[in-house]
């Protein structure tokens, strides 16, 4: 049934998902807002790279900035007395939240009766999104270590000093892009999915669309070897295998080509070294396999490209 | 640095406007926050404001009337009277009290001057008596006795006070000491007592006026209601709590149902809402619970609130919480129209509750409607199953037994061949060993079916059974019924199926060609409509039967309607079933699973003879099913009264109805279609049908049908409906109350029980069998109410009603009552009237046509005497066509044919309902002297009271008239201690009972006839109405033709005074 706002309210209202739909609002928002400030700020780099006897003098880094203003300014109280503002603004916003929801206290377990849709709380639900395209030793274990170790290493792969306390897009081109398409897209779009998205029976529900117990979907998943006729178990290993090789090889050298697309890159490139760039070449490759592995599920009705006895890709 | 800056916003940019209103919406929430502690999340402090508020109006305003009530009482004559005696007594008291107390207080000061000389020289001898008990030799003893001697003739001068006010100075000696301090003690002690006897006569005058002041005073005292006032004026907002640990009950429900707290409104003082000053629908939970009683014995500091009403205990924040209407309490507080639901968590085992009209009806209609015959209830007639489970144990045993018959003699064989004697020997040993075993066997077989028999009798099925449908039915009226159940008889306990054509013919074919031939009936001739009519409106079958459709129905709703009864039965069959219900065409072998005929007897040259004395099978083996398994008892009408009975029935009928003709019921391609759809409507739950006698049932089970999850009820395509509160349209007529949601347990079964496939709404291939029952929304709720009820309890097993004394006897009984609707003729509980009371021929002055009441009927008849009754009420085993005690009530005792174990139930529930001891032990009766023989004849015939005259005799000229029982009953049917009560005062046993009372009155401890006596009683001395009694139980038949011919003539006139 289409058209179910009622549905969709209940859905929004949920206290459990009060952050989501405020994450909806909010992350669009401040990208917008950082976004304007990197642009203004890109402009003054450029007016500054443009005249050196003025970047000596005065250098700011952020915008507005006009000539005889202070190349700084003190902490306390032009800092402090913002934040001080903004702890009583999130103080205020705390505790009407506290006020008006209650915490989403449910009945008593029942071990004979689970919850359906079984949802995990809402930062965890990229992970749960993820079942649906891996097994769960994939998307269970092994992903999440990959994300971890990779937020690790940023640091160690990243050395380029530009953009520290400042907006800019046109210096960090590279990283930015990484977080739109590794946070933005691939978690908080896959959180919002299993908040607004998944139904009873984790199945797809697009929004006004009654969450309907009973409704019956025909769907069947294919392994891609069966695609191509191969049935035979070892050769369909040895099959996944070769293609999973093959996408690392491709999408290695994607990515290869994107960071020597132009001068500034190819400079960063250059400063790295063969270590640092394997490890940001594989960590990026694992990254885009997930939407990868997402097209092919949703639009392909591909369930596993490589399926071994021992775990399935 | 201090260059032009002034315009840089870092620096010069005001915050002062947002910190203000952000440090001011701060302080807003804050105080959000704490109103929110304070009140929001605490609703029950503004109750608890607004209640002492009106509680205080409400008692300042009582607190006036009562003190005129008072008042009034007060002032009233006999108050008055009461306290003018009480004050008339204390001053005639007065004067003497006066002296007495002038006189005690000279006494007491004489005593305590003397007291001080006394105790010195009391002192001072025992001291040497001491020295003298002590001395170590004859000469000191003599000296010391000597001393002791002296300082009793010491002389001490008194200074005494005299009655004059003087003072007199006395000297005296220790005797004389002594003498005079015990006679000062003495007179002390008796005019203590005689003012106590004074003043007591005084205060018992007193309470006689404060007994009779509280006697007339309703409510509390004007005092009373001033501390009420001055508590609830203290009344500190708090959470008022019951706390049971061992139960886990925390329940917090009077912190706004303040009333309920009998801390701060005692039971005494019921208050209402009106009392308090809102309106009936006002919201304020403020009332005193409806029912004290039911308080009284559950009391809430055991029982707390929720077990009983649901609703979440602990819960204070909101109405909606505290009552658990919400998604996550599983236990909601149940509505008012299903509020005894709650007594069903822990009462599941009374079949009838006092107090619980709709939990009871709704019971009482789970097993009428047929509800439990497909749905298995624990606790409800299950006969059936242990039957079926009986059966097959005996079916085990049996091949067990024939494996070792045939092992047996392979063995012996064995034995024969061997070659070495030890062999031999330990194989014959086998041998014989087995043939103990298959004894073994035989008598284990032998008392499963000794059980079985039992419980053979006590199955009942709810519909008739189809192997007779050949003969008792017309056949064209069959697949008319089938399709057309509610139309034919709107208030039939048949449900309607949702039968498709096709469906309905295949079934009637089946039935149809399934059923028993022969041997049919016997051909009867027609008998006497008018006859007829009259016997089926006297004799008491009108206490299950109606007659008359809708408003005009007329009789009782236990068994079938039979306004149309014409047009569907056969007239031979139909004198055959009035003449005995129970008669069988064939009996049925259960072991072997075939009907008996003739033919099989003849096997073993036995006649074709079965009934409750022949219910063996003809090989010997098995007890087998010798009655239809139908509550119908017998009402042993002769043969050509139940001809007349029959043949009025058969005039019972819809003169235009007709049927077409039904040719394809012979078409044997039907019968394995009609089959396969009988078996899966389950049929075979309600009726009796050849080859499907083991079926079981085929509902799921309702036990705990009141605690299934919701997402275990399948509302299908209405869940989302349901959630929202939209009755689907094929409701709307239901009458079911509308609410802002019905997805929950209520609206699941509401609905169902509406329209039994409502739930296959919008379904291509509908699935829910579940026919529909004739209910009315009455029936309905509940219904409702006690499959709500019907839960896993919350509290510990230890609450659960599971009595094991004679309050068992009760609970059992009540099964077997409701099962053969005693309670269709007989007035068992107060207040509840039979069916035949409410019966137009039994209107007006008709006491004595109607079936006795049985209120304390087990105080009344022997226990023994009760169980032969109930196994053959017309206690003969000749003379049947007649009632056994009262031949003269044209309504007849039916025979029931209970099995042994249901008589016990009946005859323990009887005694255990009137509070009798187990076992009962006649008492003995002192002998007659012949005096006392002669006394008691002159009682019994006395022109006054004759006895005879109402009470029957036996002898068919005068019991004609009589309306009363036989008095050679007497001494093998009642309870002497009964019978002494009945004589003395039948009026307060039975109201409106013919037999007179005020027969004795009382004449100092015992009774005395209250009449002209005979010079012979002069001079006796006790006890007349016992003297009557002793004489009734030891009266002979001889003895009392004698009396017949003093006794007047009878008359149909009950003897009055």
């Amino acid at each position: 049934m289409w058209g179910d706002w009622h549905q969709l309210w209940e859905i929004m209202s949920t206290p459990d998902n009060v952050p989501i739909v405020a994450m909806l609002f909010l992350v669009p928002f401040y990208l917008w807002y950082w976004h304007r400030q990197a642009v203004a700020t890109d402009g003054l780099i450029t007016q500054l790279e443009a005249d050196p006897a003025l970047a000596k003098t005065h250098h700011r880094k952020v915008f507005p900035w006009k000539q005889g203003w202070d190349r700084e300014v003190h902490t306390w109280p032009y800092l402090m007395r913002v934040e001080f503002l903004a702890a009583i603004i999130i103080t205020v916003i705390l505790m009407i939240w506290a006020i008006t929801l209650n915490a989403p206290l449910e009945e008593p377990a029942n071990p004979n009766l689970t919850m359906n849709p079984a949802k995990a709380p809402w930062y965890f639900l990229g992970l749960q999104e993820m079942l649906v395209y891996f097994d769960p030793w994939i998307a269970g274990v092994i992903m999440p270590t990959i994300i971890i170790v990779g937020l690790m290493v940023i640091p160690y792969i990243d050395e380029n000093p530009l953009g520290n306390g400042y907006y800019t897009y046109k210096q960090r081109k590279f990283a930015i892009w990484t977080y739109l398409i590794g946070y933005v897209f691939l978690w908080m779009v896959m959180i919002a999915i299993g908040t607004i998205i998944r139904g009873p029976g984790w199945g797809w529900f697009w929004p006004t669309q009654t969450w309907d117990h009973n409704r019956l979907v025909f769907e069947v998943n294919r392994d891609l070897h069966t695609l191509f006729g191969i049935h035979n178990r070892l050769i369909a290993g040895i099959f996944g295998g070769v293609v999973v090789l093959l996408y690392f090889v491709v999408a290695g050298y994607c990515v290869h080509l994107i960071c020597t697309a132009n001068s500034f890159t190819r400079k960063i490139y250059k400063r790295m070294s063969l270590f640092q760039i394997v490890t940001m070449n594989l960590l990026l490759v694992l990254m885009i396999s997930l939407p990868v592995k997402i097209a092919l599920r949703l639009l392909l009705r591909i369930k596993y490209v490589w399926v071994t006895p021992w775990f399935n890709v | 640095m201090a260059e032009n800056h002034n315009d840089d916003p870092i620096l010069k940019k005001s915050f002062t406007l947002a910190l203000l209103i952000s440090s001011f919406l701060l302080i807003l929430t804050l105080a959000w926050s704490l109103y929110q502690e304070m009140f929001g999340l605490r609703p029950w402090r503004g109750y608890q404001a607004t209640f002492v508020e009106s509680y205080t109006k409400y008692l300042k305003k009582e607190m006036p009337k009562q003190k005129s009530a008072e008042d009034a009482i007060k002032q009233s004559a006999e108050y008055q009277k009461l306290l003018a005696d009480a004050t008339a007594a204390g001053q005639a008291a007065d004067s003497r009290v006066k002296e007495i107390a002038a006189e005690r207080s000279f006494v007491d000061k004489r005593l305590q001057v003397l007291m001080d000389t006394f105790t010195t020289e009391r002192g001072r001898v025992t001291a040497l008596e001491y020295a003298v008990e002590t001395a170590g030799s004859d000469s000191a003893r003599k000296s010391r006795l000597k001393d002791v001697e002296e300082a009793k003739n010491n002389k001490t001068t008194v200074e005494l006070p005299t009655q004059d006010g003087k003072v007199e100075k006395v000297t005296m000696n220790y005797d004389q000491l002594l003498a005079e301090f015990l006679r000062l003690k003495g007179r002390q002690a008796s005019l203590g007592a005689e003012q106590g006897t004074l003043l007591n006569t005084v205060r018992e005058l007193r309470q006689q006026a404060d007994v009779y002041f509280k006697d007339h005073l309703s409510g509390l005292t004007e005092d009373q209601l001033r501390s009420l006032l001055t508590a609830a004026q203290k009344l500190d907002p708090s959470i008022h709590q019951i706390n049971v640990g061992g139960a886990g009950l925390v329940d917090r429900c009077q912190s706004c149902h303040i009333a309920m707290d009998s801390k701060v409104v005692p039971v005494n003082l019921p208050i209402s809402k009106a009392d308090l000053g809102f309106a009936e629908n006002n919201n304020a939970p403020f009332a005193s619970h409806p029912n004290p009683e039911l308080l009284r014995i559950h009391d809430p500091e055991k029982f707390g609130c929720s077990p009983c009403h649901g609703g979440n205990g602990r819960a204070i924040n909101s109405v909606e919480q505290g009552h658990g209407r919400y998604e996550h309490w599983l236990w909601p507080l149940y509505y008012k129209e299903n509020v005894e639901a709650g007594c069903q968590s822990c009462h599941a085992a009374d079949m009838v509750l006092e107090q619980a009209t709709t939990l009871n009806r709704g019971k009482e209609l789970f097993r009428l409607k047929g509800c439990v015959s497909c749905h298995r209830y624990e606790g409800f007639d299950n006969e059936g199953e242990q039957l079926l489970a009986a059966r097959q144990q005996v079916r085990t045993l049996e091949t067990r037994k024939k494996d070792l018959e045939l092992e047996i003699p392979r063995i012996t064989e064995q034995g024969n061949q061997a070659t070495e004697n030890a062999i031999a020997n330990r194989l014959y040993q086998k041998a014989s060993d087995l043939r103990v075993t298959t004894a073994k066997i035989d008598a284990q077989i032998e008392q499963l079916d000794r059980r079985a028999a039992s419980l053979m009798r006590e199955e009942k099925k709810l519909g008739p059974s189809l192997k007779e449908a050949k003969m008792k039915l017309v056949k064209e009226w069959i697949p008319y019924w089938l399709a057309n159940t509610h139309t034919f008889r709107p208030t039939t306990k048949m449900p309607q199926f949702r039968l498709k054509p096709e469906e309905v013919q295949a079934i009637a074919a089946f039935v149809w060609q399934n059923a028993l031939t022969g041997p049919l009936p016997p051909k009867q001739n027609p008998g006497n409509v008018a006859h007829g009519k009259e016997l089926f409106e006297t004799r008491g079958c009108m206490a299950c039967h109606a007659v008359g459709e809708g408003q005009n129905a007329v009789g009782g709703t236990f068994a079938a309607n039979l306004t149309r009864v014409g047009e569907k039965a056969n007239y031979d069959y139909l004198v055959r079933w009035v003449h005995n219900p129970r008669e069988r065409t064939r009996p049925y072998d259960p072991i072997a699973r075939v009907d008996l005929g003739p033919e099989d007897y003849a096997k073993f040259n036995k006649p074709f003879v079965f009934d409750l004395e022949n219910t063996r099978s003809p090989d010997d083996k098995h007890e087998v099913q010798v009655q239809l398994p139908t509550v119908m008892p017998m009402l042993r009408l002769s043969v050509e009264d139940s001809r007349d009975v029959a043949s009025y029935l058969i005039t019972l009928k819809n003169p235009d109805a007709s049927y077409s003709s039904a040719d394809f019921m012979d078409d044997p391609k039907l019968k394995d279609r009609g089959r396969a759809l009988v078996k899966n409507y389950g049929c075979a739950s309600c009726h009796e049908i050849s080859g499907l006698e083991d079926e079981g049932r085929i509902g799921t089970e309702l036990t705990a049908e009141g605690s299934k999850p919701i997402e275990r009820l399948d509302f299908a395509l209405l869940t989302e409906d349901a959630k929202y509160g939209k009755l689907p349209h094929d409701l709307s007529g239901a009458g079911i109350p509308k609410r802002e949601s019905w997805y929950d347990q209520k609206g699941f079964f509401e609905a169902k029980l509406s329209q039994t496939n409502i739930f296959d709404t919008g379904k291509l291939n509908p699935q829910l069998k579940m026919p529909q029952p004739a209910l009315d929304a009455a029936d309905r709720e509940a219904l409702v109410t006690f499959l709500l009820g019907s839960v896993d309890p919350q509290l510990p097993q230890s609450y659960v009603y599971k009595p094991g004394d004679t309050r068992r006897d009760i609970q059992e009984g009540w099964w077997v009552v409701s099962k053969y609707n005693c309670m269709g003729c007989h007035n068992l509980r107060v207040g509840q009237l039979s069916v035949l009371s409410g019966l137009p021929q039994y209107q007006g002055d008709t006491k004595d046509k109607l079936p006795p009441q049985l209120i304390g009927e087990g105080a009344r008849v022997d226990p023994a005497w009760l169980q032969r009754f109930l196994e053959n009420p017309a206690l003969s085993a000749t003379d049947t066509n007649r009632n056994g005690v009262r031949s003269y009530l044209a309504v007849r005792m039916p025979t029931f044919s209970f099995s042994d174990g249901e008589i016990q139930k009946l005859v323990r529930f009887f005694a255990a309902y009137a509070s009798q001891q187990v076992p009962y032990v006649p008492p003995r009766l002192d002998p007659l002297t012949v005096a006392e023989r002669a006394m008691a004849r002159q009682l019994f015939t006395h022109p006054a009271a004759p006895c005879l005259k109402c009470h029957a005799t036996g002898v068919p000229a005068h019991d004609a008239t009589a309306i009363a029982p036989n008095f050679l009953l007497v001494h093998e049917r009642l309870k002497p201690a009964w019978t002494y009560r009945w004589i003395i005062d039948p009026a307060r046993i039975a109201p409106g009972t013919a037999m007179p009372s005020g027969l004795f009155r009382k004449e100092g401890d015992h009774m005395v006839f209250n009449g002209p006596l005979p010079a012979s009683f002069h001079g006796y001395t006790k006890d007349q109405a016992d003297l009557l009694v002793r004489y009734m139980f030891q009266l002979t038949a001889e003895e009392q033709r004698t009396l017949m011919s003093h006794s007047p003539a009878p008359s149909s006139k009950p003897a009055g005074k």
